[in-house]
């Protein structure tokens, strides 16, 4: 038995136990907090922000993120040809971490919320216990990805010796923290409840 | 599995307060519309500034990196080099180059690229600044040309950017005379521009020099301007003497050209862009004022004309009238059937305002003498009057001659002669024909003087010179006697004179003394010399203190 199937809820501030209409806003008699038995509109939210996420990350590797201006001569690195600059000069531990970091993670959380809003979507039931463990995974890690950017964002900081070398955050950058940023909406915004909500042809 | 629910269990539980329906449209869509938005914005904005994808080829691609190298146009970044290729037959690397957008129109068969990079030269150091960032490609855009894609780079920098203002203008000269690229141009000896190119004539007929003089200089060329090579150092010697010419140092080791309009040419139009002038050798060649008119005439000499060249002076009392055309053998009218020298003469009555009538001398207007209006009438009045030719040396270092024209109301009588090509001038024997012709006359009166005469006279002397020894003969026994005595004498003056010279004598002594001191200076300074050779800097220093 549902706590939606007896019409009841807590709040998530104040923790009061309240009875709830199965639809329409409502907010907590005690502490006004906005109330619902489900997020309201998850999917759709969780949608558009994957949406807008997915459609950042192509700037995202096609620009650079980050331009370093030395005696006159500018070099711009995209995410891509810096994970391959540091290939080819031998420092693949170092690859790998700024590759899974900042283009496998990405990635595979889009996928991710993808797989999980199709799922739900079809009404699915199988891999439930999976497939909220991947939800579980998809939230913690969200947040990680975010070392590139403060990487870039130190270093246009702290190198700034005019002529000699200058680093400047390129479109890619901009683009790159929006992908982290909308994918961590979305995944806030996908109801894990949803996965078990369908209960099958009865 | 559905469990029927029991509310009964939950009946003190509040009702959560509800709230008003806020119907309408999910502001959270906008969020993947502004993405779309954004990275629309952005892939038009950098596929807009791609400008159009050229091909410079150039002979090596030193300092050149694909994806880095950029191509800058008054500094400013105006394209980036994609790719580094080969040609097909390996010759030459061709760069793909994608420009800035906006740039089409001034990529054109006239545009130029070349690669910047730290450059030593006779004229100076550039292109240091790309030490540290690394070689550029420079692009001189033109829109005045057809359109292309295709570009051969320059493998030196031109001389002669866009940004320069100026005039180019076209010289043909005889010979390059150590003119280099980028050599100077002078004018009142300031530098104001530059030999930007040049190349044979199709025909080879002459060589053609690309100068270019830089604003506003560029207004002091006139359409009667003159040009000269002032290249090294320019020494002749003819008739008038030896000269001498340098302009500059820097012309002496990279060659130049020099302008100069005379001051009747500054009315002259100023020459357009590509105006072609001659570049004459020197300074006096080119200054000499443009002879329009001449009188030709023709001179016939008896003697030799070694010596006397063509362009050689004709000169009137040491002023310069005219010019030797050329020297040929001709009919010689004195001699039947026996060829002479035959002068042929250019007289410029241009070259001075002195042939004026003396009456006229005053007026100061420049009106025509009679000798301009018709020289041949004028010059067979002269030599009426006595006018002659003849040869004269100008330098006796160079055995130079030149024509002289002079009066000679001395002279046995000529008429000129009109009846050949040219009028003919009567001329006089050289100088120093004259003085041969002395000398020969002197000898012809000697060959007919009396020799007989003088043989007999000298015979008489030698026999009373005979009897004169036999005289003298007689006396000698007597001579050989007072002469043994004197011998004798000196004998023995040489014996006391030995033997103060011997080491026991005060000489001697004496001279051995000075020998010995002389012997030890001679080895200090031996020692001294061998010292120096071990420490040179002695000589600066001193003996340093071992």
């Amino acid at each position: 038995m549902r706590a939606i199937d007896a019409g009841l809820a807590s709040c998530h501030t104040c923790g009061l136990l309240l009875h709830l209409p199965t639809a329409g806003h409502t907010h907590c008699p005690r502490c006004s907090s906005p109330m619902h038995l489900r997020k309201p509109a998850s999917l759709s939210q969780t949608w558009a922000f994957l949406l807008a996420a997915m459609i950042a990350y192509l700037p995202a590797n096609l620009y650079p993120v980050m331009t370093v201006v030395s005696f006159g001569k500018s070099q711009s690195d995209t995410i891509l040809s810096g994970v391959i600059y540091l290939f080819v000069h031998g420092d693949w531990p170092l690859a790998l971490i700024v590759f899974v970091a900042s283009v496998l993670v990405p990635l595979l959380k889009m996928l991710a919320l993808l797989y999980l809003l199709i799922t739900v979507q079809r009404k699915s039931t199988r891999y439930r216990q999976q497939r909220t463990r991947l939800y579980r995974v998809v939230e913690l890690v969200g947040r990680w990805s975010m070392v590139d950017i403060f990487v870039v964002a130190l270093l246009a900081a702290l190198v700034n010796v005019g002529t000699v070398a200058t680093i400047e955050p390129g479109a890619g950058a901009i683009a790159f923290s929006a992908v982290v940023i909308l994918t961590m909406f979305s995944a806030m915004n996908f109801d894990p409840r949803l996965i078990w909500d369908y209960q099958g042809e009865q | 599995m559905t469990t029927p629910s029991q509310p009964g269990d939950f009946e003190e539980v509040p009702d959560a307060i509800v709230d008003a329906e806020s119907k309408g449209f999910p502001v959270v869509w906008l969020l993947p519309l502004v993405a779309l938005l954004v990275g629309g914005w952005l892939f038009y904005k950098t596929e807009s500034e791609k400008g159009p994808e050229i091909t410079v080829t150039f002979h090596t691609a030193e300092g050149i990196e694909e994806g880095k190298t950029q191509v800058k146009f008054r500094d400013v970044t105006v394209g980036t080099v994609n790719r580094v290729d080969f040609t097909e037959d390996l010759k030459a690397v061709q760069l793909s180059i994608t420009m800035l957008a906006g740039t089409e129109e001034y990529l054109t068969d006239k545009s130029r690229f070349w690669v910047v990079k730290p450059r030593v030269g006779a004229g100076g150091v550039s292109g240091l600044s790309t030490l540290l960032s690394g070689a550029y490609i420079a692009f001189e855009p033109n829109r005045e040309g057809q359109a292309q894609k295709a570009f051969t780079g320059l493998e030196k920098p031109p001389i002669v950017t866009i940004d320069k203002e100026g005039t180019r203008f076209r010289l043909r000269a005889d010979s390059l005379g150590s003119i280099s690229i980028g050599a100077p141009v002078y004018f009142r000896q300031f530098d104001i521009g530059e030999i930007t190119d040049y190349k044979l004539a199709d025909d080879y007929s002459y060589v053609d020099i690309g100068v270019f003089v830089q604003a506003p200089y560029d207004k002091y060329v006139h359409t009667g301007t003159y040009f000269w090579n002032v290249g090294g150092v320019s020494i002749s010697m003819d008739a008038s003497g030896a000269k001498f010419e340098m302009e500059s140092l820097m012309s002496l080791l990279s060659g130049g050209v020099a302008f100069e309009t005379l001051p009747e040419f500054l009315d002259t139009p100023i020459a357009t862009e590509n105006t072609v002038f001659t570049l004459y050798e020197n300074r006096s060649k080119a200054l000499e004022r443009p002879i329009t008119q001449t009188a030709t005439f023709v001179l016939r000499f008896d003697g030799t004309v070694r010596g006397l060249s063509v362009g050689a002076p004709v000169e009137y009392r040491g002023i310069r009238v005219g010019t030797v055309k050329s020297i040929d053998l001709g009919a010689d009218p004195m001699h039947k059937g026996i060829v002479g020298p035959v002068v042929v003469i250019d007289l410029e009555p241009q070259r001075t305002e002195a042939y004026r009538d003396i009456d006229q001398a005053d007026s100061g207007q420049r009106e025509k003498s009679r000798f301009e209006k018709d020289p041949v009438k004028r010059v067979a009045e002269l030599v009426k009057r006595g006018l002659r030719a003849r040869l004269q040396t100008g330098s006796l270092l160079t055995g130079q001659l030149f024509v002289e024209i002079g009066l000679f109301p001395d002279a046995p009588p000529a008429e000129m002669l009109t009846d050949g090509r040219y009028p003919e001038i009567p001329t006089l024997p050289n100088t120093l024909e004259g003085i041969v012709a002395s000398i020969n006359k002197i000898l012809g009166r000697l060959e007919k003087a009396d020799l007989q005469g003088t043989l007999t006279n000298l015979n008489e002397l030698m026999v009373s010179t005979s009897a004169l020894a036999a005289s003298l003969e007689e006396d000698v026994p007597e001579l050989s006697d007072e002469l043994q005595k004197t011998l004798r004498t000196a004998n023995r003056a040489m014996a006391t004179l030995e033997a103060s010279a011997s080491s026991d004598g005060e000489i001697g002594s004496q001279l051995q003394d000075t020998l010995k001191e002389f012997s030890a200076a001679a080895r200090s300074l031996r020692v001294m010399a061998e010292y120096l050779e071990r420490h040179p800097e002695a000589l600066i220093k001193g003996k340093g203190t071992p």
